[in-house]
């Protein structure tokens, strides 16, 4: 018995020692590292943004990999909260990654910037849409979502596209109402879209015939809301009551199908709203390819734009990986100057000097006759 | 731009507003009449009354099934009748247990009891917002002069005026209200008088839920849209209503419903939104400087 266990601890020895030492090939795999929520309040943005990374990998490994060499995917779970996070982003750099994907929480994001800075790591965030994040000259910081202003600046001027003049502008008096009112405000200012009513209204209050009737006498063309769907549902719902037949547009906060359940859909016919686009409206060929194995696999869709953002990092990492090697400092450098109009799964993706996404990522939806949100 | 159609149809919109409020006013106004407390549950009897009409409405479908008139009709008695129920239960668990002891320990109990009702409504119900279908009712839009008159919003109003004259009509024109007006002012005497005041605030707190639930389902019909903490916010504007018209006076509830309803809709629509709530509150102020005991306040010798 004693025999038998020296030889087992003998053996365990000699595999202990022979790791270490086995040959190191040639090929050994790119590893690139995706911090994510996948426990916690955010847990199914986090399980999201692995599923999709992972199919993307695994995708790319039978077709040969990067170059000849396989990537492997590091996970590191920031449990959506700045500290966990730290903690994450030590356990991937010690495992040697290129770069990393992720994450979701803008402070958590934020709480993990520096550390990957300073082991020169590059980092490209995917949900993370707080606007200071690329204003601290960080030079291996990107990200593949889009900026808070970015929706004012999508709405104001899709109203002008849309051959609006006179717009009555109303929020409801919330930080991320009044904050996007205000944005697009500034915005109809400098684009010359005129405004002829500017107020709130009391979320709660269910009735807003007096702003409608208020309105309705400013003459308006469309009236823009910058608040959250009830609101929305009510407003549409009550103006068809007073007869008040303006078209109506909103933010992503609208971007709920209860809207035509409070509104009814005749009221919510012809609403418009702006909003990241779901997967099943994004045009590019990946998108509807990841949307089938996704499909397969899980048998849903994925549950947000923001998991589909971080397959949008990883295919950029990987093509920048294939341009100039896995080397984070030449990577970094490529991908701002190096990469234009990459056909991600979100839409056509370059990088601006910040690091910042070039190009719009919200689209326009407008609600059709049956209630469905058709994107424009 | 603020012509005398913009006027007319303010008037109107505040009008709307404010029945719905004189409604539940008129549950503060008769408990504390007869039993000298505010009824802090009342607003939720209102939330439970739309959360009952959107069950037999849409949950259960009676609107597909019978025709919406019908349906309506059906649904506004059998809520009356629920919300009665559950006003004379919260009676005899919350109120009648305490009848004797300190007026805080009612208080308490009335403040317990809404926290108690909002959660079981919210467990029930959900927390998400419930939307009763929007072809309900017909979208028919009057035009009177310059200005719209939805169908929808007539309803509403004449459901509301005729429910305040009946029960107008009850307290002055039956024995039965002659027994509330009477332990209204003054219980102990009422009681040598051969009037059985239990059964009278038993009475008081079947009337009151009943017409706070029916506001509730008017508040589905028209707007639409339900949520569990709703009877908050119209908790706290039909109070201030039921103040403004002197707490305690049936006609001074309706009267300060629609008061109501008229400052906040002129506020609103001649100054701001923002300003719209604190408008309202300074009127409140005044009325109670010059007033204390509100518009019409309950006379000692005709209470009620």
């Amino acid at each position: 018995m004693r025999k038998f266990l020296c030889l087992c601890l003998g053996l365990a020895i000699g595999l202990f020692l022979l790791g270490p030492v086995s040959p190191v090939r040639a090929d050994d795999p790119i590893k690139i590292g995706l911090m994510g929520p996948v426990t916690g309040d955010w847990a199914s943005e986090g399980q999201g943004m692995v599923q999709v990374v992972e199919i993307l990998a695994a995708e790319i490994n039978a077709a040969g990999g990067i170059n000849g060499t396989q990537v492997v995917v590091e996970v590191g779970d920031d449990g959506g909260t700045p500290r966990t996070a730290a903690m994450a982003a030590q356990k991937l750099l010690s495992s040697n990654v290129v770069a990393v994907v992720g994450t979701y929480g803008s402070s958590v994001t934020e709480a993990t910037q520096d550390i990957y800075d300073e082991a020169g790591v590059i980092q490209i965030a995917t949900g993370s849409t707080k606007i200071s994040l690329t204003g601290k000259g960080l030079q291996r910081f990107f990200r593949t979502c889009p900026r808070d202003d970015e929706q004012g600046r999508v709405l104001a001027n899709n109203v002008k596209s849309l051959g609006f003049t006179k717009v009555a502008l109303v929020h409801d008096n919330t930080s991320y109402s009044k904050g996007l009112a205000d944005e697009a405000r500034e915005i109809f200012k400098a684009i010359g879209v005129g405004e002829v009513y500017y107020d709130s209204i009391v979320p709660n209050d269910r009735d807003y015939t007096v702003s409608l009737t208020k309105i309705q006498a400013a003459n308006p063309d469309v009236i823009v809301f910058t608040g959250y769907y009830p609101e929305a549902g009510l407003l549409l719902r009550q103006k068809r009551e007073l007869g008040f037949n303006v078209p109506m547009i909103g933010g992503d906060a609208t971007n709920n199908s209860s809207i035509v359940e409070i509104a009814g859909k005749e009221a919510a016919d012809g609403y418009y709203f702006v909003s990241p686009p779901a997967l099943p409206d994004m045009k590019s060929e990946s998108a509807a390819k990841l949307m089938a194995t996704y499909q397969e696999k899980y048998g849903t869709l994925p549950s947000s734009v923001w998991s589909v953002l971080a397959g949008d990092a990883f295919l950029v990492l990987v093509e920048a990986v294939k341009a100039v090697g896995p080397d984070s400092a030449k990577m970094a450098e490529w991908l701002k100057t190096g990469l234009k109009d990459f056909p991600g799964l979100s839409g056509s993706i370059t990088f601006d000097e910040h690091g910042d996404r070039v190009g719009e990522v919200y689209r326009l939806y407008k609600i059709s006759p049956d209630g469905q949100f058709v994107i424009q | 731009m603020y012509d005398l159609n913009f006027f007319l149809q303010q008037l109107s919109n505040g009008l709307t507003r404010g029945s719905i409020y004189a409604l539940i006013a008129l549950g503060y106004t008769m408990v504390y009449g007869v039993m000298k407390l505010i009824n802090f549950a009342h607003g939720e009897l209102f939330t439970l009354g739309a959360f009952f009409g959107y069950t037999l409405l849409v949950t259960l479908g009676l609107a597909g099934s019978l025709g919406p008139p019908l349906a309506i009709g059906l649904s506004m008695i059998m809520v009356l009748g629920l919300v009665a129920l559950a006003g004379h239960l919260l009676e005899r668990v919350a109120y009648r247990p305490l009848r004797h002891s300190d007026r805080l320990a009612a208080v308490v109990s009335a403040l317990g009891a809404s926290i108690f009702l909002q959660n079981a409504i919210m467990l029930k119900w959900g927390a998400q917002y419930r939307a009763y279908g929007a072809d309900l009712l017909p979208n028919v839009v009057f035009r009177v002069g310059g200005f719209n008159l939805p169908l929808v919003r007539l309803l509403v109003f004449v459901a509301a005026v005729v429910v305040m004259a009946f029960l107008h009509a009850f307290i002055h024109r039956t024995r039965l209200g002659l027994a509330i007006r009477a332990s209204a002012i003054d219980q102990g005497a009422a009681k040598l008088m051969g009037i059985d005041v239990r059964k009278v605030i038993a009475l008081v707190f079947v009337i009151g839920p009943a017409l706070g639930g029916l506001a509730g389902l008017l508040v589905g019909l028209y707007y639409g849209q339900i949520n569990y903490n709703m009877g908050q916010l119209y908790g706290l504007k039909a109070f201030t209503a039921a103040i403004i018209g002197g707490i305690g006076n049936i006609t001074g509830a309706m009267v300060g419903g629609l008061l109501l309803g008229l400052l906040e809709a002129l506020g609103e629509g001649y100054v701001s939104v923002a300003w719209k709530d604190a408008l309202t509150f300074v009127v409140l102020i005044m009325i109670l400087v010059f007033r204390p005991t509100g518009l019409l306040p309950e006379r000692v010798a005709e209470k009620l």
